[in-house]
């Protein structure tokens, strides 16, 4: 960062040229970005359809509605349950699979070996994930439930995707099974930077390998944890594809959240003006856990 | 360096290890070799076994997906990805170096500007970004799809360039300043060349995004001949329900370039996506 006074000698002619040089990119940002964000609040106060040009000024009774929409309370609380629970494995066990991978405890071959193996789901396309899964979770043909029928636990055997009680949660494990090996990946590079004359240090103390990962691993790697944690919560807001892919939101919308809530209510259903306040609503958390980010930052 | 064996663990606890990780490493691989037999199957053969290799090896299930449209999702998501990826590195390298040499008014607040995009999911703009689609005539397009794909992957990739260029000391912009070259020269001689490690990385990164790439391409597009793979195989999905071989080998094509890089690759791309993760 330059000094503040260099900021304010720069001469409007210096400062013309560093300008365009952003120009571009800021253009991109303000068209694509910011503009229509802005213009989708401005929507959620309207009530129209897409093909109409019957625009009606409603004020704030779409976020009224919002809230009484039982749909709306399932859809944050799945939000929230899919941020709870990717938080726990892609930040925790992500985490100790890390320290465990660079503790050199397997030979290299084999560490790398796994630290391959479990980033590979990482590189897939979500909608072919989402579809494997739905065939692999297939009641009688799918390969989980062949599994239970071959291990004798024929009567857990159900159909997971199409039962309002397992829908998310089969959901959810299919995203812990994508992204967990990618995130143990981040964590390998950044306890790379950890000092090693820590550990040793503190083996010569006869110290085990749990008290090493408490006293040295957490809070060595302290900061990618902040980051990725809030990558992850900022991942389990904007969820879509996975869930549009596997159940689009069923059965009987137990599996819905925020952004298959508001995919629907515009291009399926054509309440636009409804749609937008759904977006307005993921705009303000998303802000907020933004501003969170940069608090928690600053106070390091 | 050292021939550490890492702490000292008791044998117990050693193969309790060996056997997380082997389950965990046959959890992730095994989908995806499941998907590729399964691929060469008849639907009835996977009834019967799901598991098995197959009695007959199917090899016409890939030409009937391949004839089925996957060929031209592939190319279509080629030509959105690379655009994507050119334009997108280009327009961060720029910014990234103004941020990084140049003093002007208002850095500060431009930079959070550029940085602040990436805590914006796509979901928050796109109901307004589809009207502007359908007003303009974009939608439908490759258009379409590359140009909030850019949008939208910038902060993040502006980030990473930007990081890296406050490594490369200030001395040789100086120096070239003195030799009377100007910003352009200095960054395309200069700047460009030491970066290439970080926009191969950045590049990989943005490039896997796009190609993944999804809530756009299901809402922009409507063609056969702009789809991009991941609906292409989404449709293909809905129309072949009955035929499980041939949609999974379609699936499969869907996912062999970026696989086979992978396995051919992985040491630069385990690298590449996760360069970031340390400032």
């Amino acid at each position: 960062m330059p000094e503040k006074s260099d900021m304010s000698r720069a001469t409007w002619r210096q400062s013309l040229q560093g300008w365009l040089w952003v120009a571009p990119a800021l253009l991109f940002l303000v068209v694509f970005v910011y503009g229509p964000a802005l213009t989708n609040i401005r929507f959620s106060l309207f009530s129209f359809s897409a093909m109409s040009l019957d625009w009606n000024f409603v004020g704030l009774d779409n976020y009224l509605r919002l809230w009484n929409d039982p749909k709306f309370t399932t859809a944050l609380t799945n939000n929230a349950l899919y941020a709870v629970i990717s938080v726990t494995c892609q930040v925790g066990i992500a985490l100790v699979l890390a320290a465990v991978l660079e503790a050199r405890i397997f030979p290299d071959f084999s560490a790398n070996l796994f630290r391959t193996a479990l980033f590979l789901p990482s590189i897939l396309p979500v909608v072919v994930v989402g579809l494997v899964w739905q065939l692999l979770l297939t009641p009688t043909t799918g390969l989980i439930d062949q599994i239970l029928w071959e291990t004798g636990l024929a009567s857990w055997s159900k159909a997971w995707l199409g039962e309002p009680d397992t829908a998310i949660f089969a959901i959810i494990f299919v995203s812990q099974w994508q992204w967990t090996g990618y995130i143990m990946a981040l964590f390998m590079v950044a306890i790379r930077a950890v000092p090693r004359d820590l550990y040793e240090a503190m083996e010569i103390d006869g110290a085990s390998g749990v008290q090493q990962f408490w006293h040295i691993t957490v809070p060595g790697v302290r900061e990618t944890i902040l980051i990725v944690t809030i990558i992850t919560i900022l991942g389990s807001l904007k969820v879509f594809d996975i869930v549009w892919v596997m159940t689009a939101g069923g059965p009987n919308h137990s599996s819905e959240v925020l952004g298959t809530m508001m995919y629907r209510a515009a291009f399926r259903d054509d309440m636009v003006g409804y749609s937008s306040t759904i977006a307005t609503v993921i705009f303000f958390i998303a802000l907020t856990i933004g501003l969170v980010q940069i608090k928690l930052q600053k106070d390091r | 360096m050292d021939a550490r064996s890492g702490p000292a663990l008791a044998v117990a606890n050693r193969i309790l290890l060996w056997a997380v990780f082997l389950t965990l490493a046959v959890i992730c691989v095994y989908p995806m070799i499941w998907l590729f037999l399964n691929a060469f199957k008849t639907t009835n053969d996977m009834f019967a076994a799901t598991w098995g290799l197959p009695k007959v090896w199917h090899w016409e299930n890939f030409s009937k997906a391949w004839n089925y449209g996957i060929s031209r999702y592939l190319l279509n998501s080629l030509v959105v990805t690379s655009a994507t990826v050119v334009i997108e590195l280009s327009l961060a390298t720029m910014a990234a170096y103004a941020l990084v040499v140049l003093n002007f008014r208002a850095k500060a607040a431009i930079y959070t500007l550029i940085l602040g995009g990436a805590i914006l999911p796509p979901e928050v703009s796109l109901i307004p970004l589809f009207r502007v689609m359908a007003e303009t005539g974009l939608y439908n397009t490759y258009f379409a799809l590359i140009l909030p794909n850019v949008a939208f992957g910038l902060p993040f990739t502006t980030f990473l360039i930007r990081a890296y260029m406050t490594g490369i000391p200030g001395e040789l912009r100086e120096a070239a300043l003195m030799d009377g070259a100007g910003e352009a020269r200095i960054f395309r001689e200069v700047y460009l060349p030491l970066c290439r490690p970080i926009l191969a990385s950045a590049g990989l990164i943005s490039a896997m995004r796009v190609w993944n790439e999804f809530i756009f391409a299901l809402t922009f597009v409507e063609s056969e001949s702009v789809k991009t793979v991941t609906i292409g195989v989404m449709s293909f999905a809905v129309a072949l329900r009955a035929d499980w071989g041939v949609l999974m080998a379609g699936l499969a094509l869907s996912i062999l370039p970026i696989l086979a890089t992978f396995l051919v690759m992985q040491r630069q791309f385990v690298g590449g996506l996760t360069s970031g993760a340390v400032k």
